[in-house]
């Protein structure tokens, strides 16, 4: 099953942020708590960890992008195979942790 | 070093402007510095082309100590365009920073921490250090102490004259300020502050040299309490409030007066030079009162110019 | 959501920050003077890697001492170098007004044009939860003072903009940052682009009624024109960002058209910026009658209570109910 990976949130004050570094590349998978994704508000860095296991398929906004909140930011999936929709945003959310540094 | 005849006929010559200016009260108050001559003459000698010279609204003495043109002071005072603010500073404001003199400010205390970011600059351009003359009024501000802890911190090359009079216009100084002697205002901050006789003009003169030095030498700010007296009223539209006795005992300590008699008594005046340089100073005065007579008002169509 | 080939997308402190640096790159006289500014980077991190890339001598860390930030800024802006002094809360800029004011503000005239001073004081103005003394916008005051330039940018690349025309005025300018803007991005254009003083930007067009913001307020202006917008309201928005200079021909040329005027500020509403601008209109306006109505903070101090901060400020609900009754 393939699912979206979307901007976290609440965050206070933040209605869009900025991409700051991809922990994984498109293709490899990761566990769950691996940091998957580091996101920068205008004072913060937010680290996205994975709750559940999965592989990054593709990478929507890359390092330097900008995204909304609850937009997405990638497709993850249970396996390599799955053909990708054309877009990602009928695709259910992956669970995510997330912290506010 | 200006030459014990060069202070006393510095402070004849401030002496005879304001004594001239006096019998003028067409362009409102003036803020005299009749009595307190010694201590501007004696900051000033202590400076150089590349120092900048500030004071309180006070400041008729050490702009002319300074040596900015006192025709152009006497303008400035009479509203004059030829005046160093071009007519628009007046009384408090003289400046002309190309002489070194970067000016008065008359809110009491509120030149000086305009003074450290000058002394900033200098030490930025890494030439000159800045001086700032303020009365004993201002050690009740909070500004002093900013100044204060800001010059020590970033050892700026700041002198803190404190022209200390020992009155705000009629409050005297014991009910206004807590601390004696006001050089120990700079302790806290551990600047390095000299008490003198502000009437003693070759005093002040070496203790501004000595702190001038120091500061030259990159040790930081310095703080200089001359012990001053006014013999006029705070400005010449103020009541006098001290009593006959009081006054006359200030008058009895005369800087010029006492300078003069000190050259004689080390033989180096006699009453013929003595009067001669009075009636210079006096010929001085007047042609300076001439000039801003001679000179003409701004024009009221000028009012917004330079305002930004 | 990437911005297009021609600009960068950046959030409103990294407009500053860049401003700030191209400035002190373009003016070695330049010197930041502020509390917090150097490692720490700024209050909002907009000043991050000054420190870094200019050093101590000109990104100063100052004592907590408004009035000596000022006045020492004052000073060495007078005597040969250019200043920025930041005021981390505009709160505190009252403890700096006698420099300011009774100085910079008048240094060029009192002196005969003898000295300048290229000064930007730049003060964090507006509420967010900080209470009576930490959430003020008091711009109004200023904008009576002769010699004085007062901005207040809504967007980043105004914040840019401005900062920079702010960076190489001869005379003293007061710069309202405001701290509900740092969250916000912004597009800034490839070259460098400066906003001139005393012209305001209209950034949303529309027919039925002029609603006059700046700062924070314009993106309040902004929301409630697109609430009204639904009801089949056009509102004209007009971004002030020059509050002294104002720029009276945008706003009479817009009223010209809509006839009706709302002004919005996160200030008091009494002598403040929509009175100023009300009366500049009407004189231009020359009896040509429009009707007009206020939008301001209610006059009572700024809660950090959020329920009372919030009941205080102006917000798109109030201001779209001042537009309905104004045009009802």
């Amino acid at each position: 099953m393939l699912y979206q990976l979307a901007v976290p949130g609440p965050i206070d004050d933040v209605e869009e942020l900025r991409v700051l570094e991809w922990h994984v590349a498109p293709g490899q998978s990761f566990a769950a708590g691996d940091l998957v994704v580091e996101l920068e508000t205008h004072k913060a860095v937010v680290e996205v960890r994975a709750a559940r296991a999965g592989i990054l398929r593709s990478v929507l906004a890359p390092a330097g992008d900008w995204q909304r909140l609850g937009r997405p930011l990638a497709i993850v999936g249970d396996d390599s195979d799955e053909p990708l929709p054309a877009q990602a945003d009928d695709l259910a959310a992956m669970l995510v942790e997330f912290e506010v540094t | 070093m200006m030459t014990a005849g060069a202070l006393l006929r510095a402070m004849q010559r401030i002496r005879a402007f304001e004594e001239a200016l006096a019998g003028r009260p067409d362009h409102g108050f003036q803020l005299f510095s009749m009595g307190q001559e010694a201590v501007a003459v004696g900051v000033a000698a202590a400076l150089g082309a590349d120092d900048q010279l500030l004071t309180s609204g006070r400041s008729i003495a050490a702009a002319l100590a300074r040596g900015v043109d006192a025709g152009a002071i006497m303008a400035e005072l009479l509203g004059k365009e030829a005046g160093t603010n071009r007519g628009r500073g007046g009384r408090g404001h003289l400046a002309q920073p190309a002489a070194g003199f970067f000016g008065a400010h008359a809110v009491v205390g509120g030149n000086l921490t305009i003074a450290a970011g000058v002394a900033l600059a200098l030490a930025t351009r890494g030439r000159g250090i800045a001086a700032c003359m303020f009365g004993d009024g201002a050690c009740g501000a909070g500004a002093l102490h900013e100044t204060l802890n800001v010059a020590a911190v970033w050892r700026l090359p700041l002198l803190l004259v404190c022209d200390n009079n020992g009155y705000s216009i009629s409050t005297p100084q014991a009910m206004a300020l807590a601390p004696q002697p006001l050089a120990a205002l700079a302790q806290p901050f551990r600047i390095p502050a000299v008490t003198v006789d502000g009437m003693d003009v070759e005093a002040v003169r070496e203790a501004a040299v000595a702190l001038a030095a120091r500061i030259r030498n990159g040790e930081g700010p310095a703080f200089l309490e001359c012990r001053s007296a006014r013999f006029a009223t705070h400005s010449t539209s103020t009541r006098e409030t001290r009593a006959a006795d009081e006054l006359a005992a200030d008058r009895a300590r005369d800087p010029i007066v006492a300078q003069a008699r000190r050259m004689q008594a080390r033989g180096e005046l006699d009453a013929a030079r003595l009067a001669a340089w009075d009636e210079e100073a006096r010929v001085a005065a007047v042609a300076a009162l001439a000039f801003a007579d001679a000179a003409a008002y701004p024009a009221s169509g000028s009012v917004l110019e330079d305002v930004q | 959501m990437s911005g297009s080939a021609a600009a960068t997308r950046v959030y409103f402190r990294e407009a500053i920050a860049r401003a700030l640096s191209e400035e002190m790159a373009r003016d070695p006289a330049l010197v930041l003077f502020g509390q917090d500014i150097g490692r720490f980077g700024g209050a909002y991190r907009e000043f991050t890697g000054l420190f870094e890339r200019y050093g101590a001598q000109r990104v100063r860390d100052t004592p907590v001492a408004e009035a000596a930030m000022i006045g020492v800024g004052v000073g060495a802006a007078a005597a040969g170098l250019r200043a920025l002094v930041s005021i981390t809360y505009m709160d505190f800029l009252m403890l700096g007004l006698d420099p300011l004011v009774n100085y910079a503000a008048k240094a060029r005239y009192k002196t005969g044009g003898q000295l300048r001073v290229p000064l930007v004081v730049k003060a964090t103005a507006g509420a967010r939860g900080q209470g009576v003394a930490h959430s003020q916008c008091i711009e109004a005051w200023l904008m009576s003072v002769p010699g004085l330039v007062v901005v207040a940018p809504a967007t980043a690349a105004d914040a840019y903009g401005l900062l920079k025309s702010a960076l190489r005025h001869d005379g003293p300018v007061l710069f309202v940052d405001h701290k509900r803007l740092y969250p916000t991005a912004g597009e800034l254009p490839a070259e460098e682009t400066l906003v001139p003083f005393g012209r305001a930007r209209i950034a949303r067009g529309g027919s039925d009624v002029t609603i006059a913001a700046h700062a924070y307020t314009v993106r309040v202006a902004l929301a409630a024109a697109e609430e009204l917008a639904r009801e089949g309201v056009d509102c004209e928005v007009i971004d002030l960002r020059s509050l002294a200079p104002l720029d009276v021909d945008t706003l009479v040329m817009s009223v010209a058209r809509t006839g009706a005027l709302v002004t919005v500020e996160e200030g008091q509403a009494t002598c403040g910026v929509g009175v100023e601008v009300a009366a500049r209109v009407r004189e231009a306006r020359d009896g040509e009658p429009f009707r007009v109505a206020r939008v301001a903070a209610l006059p009572a101090p700024v809660s950090s209570n959020p329920v009372l901060e919030a009941a205080c400020l102006p917000d798109a609900a109030r201001v779209g109910a001042a537009v309905r009754a104004l045009l009802s």
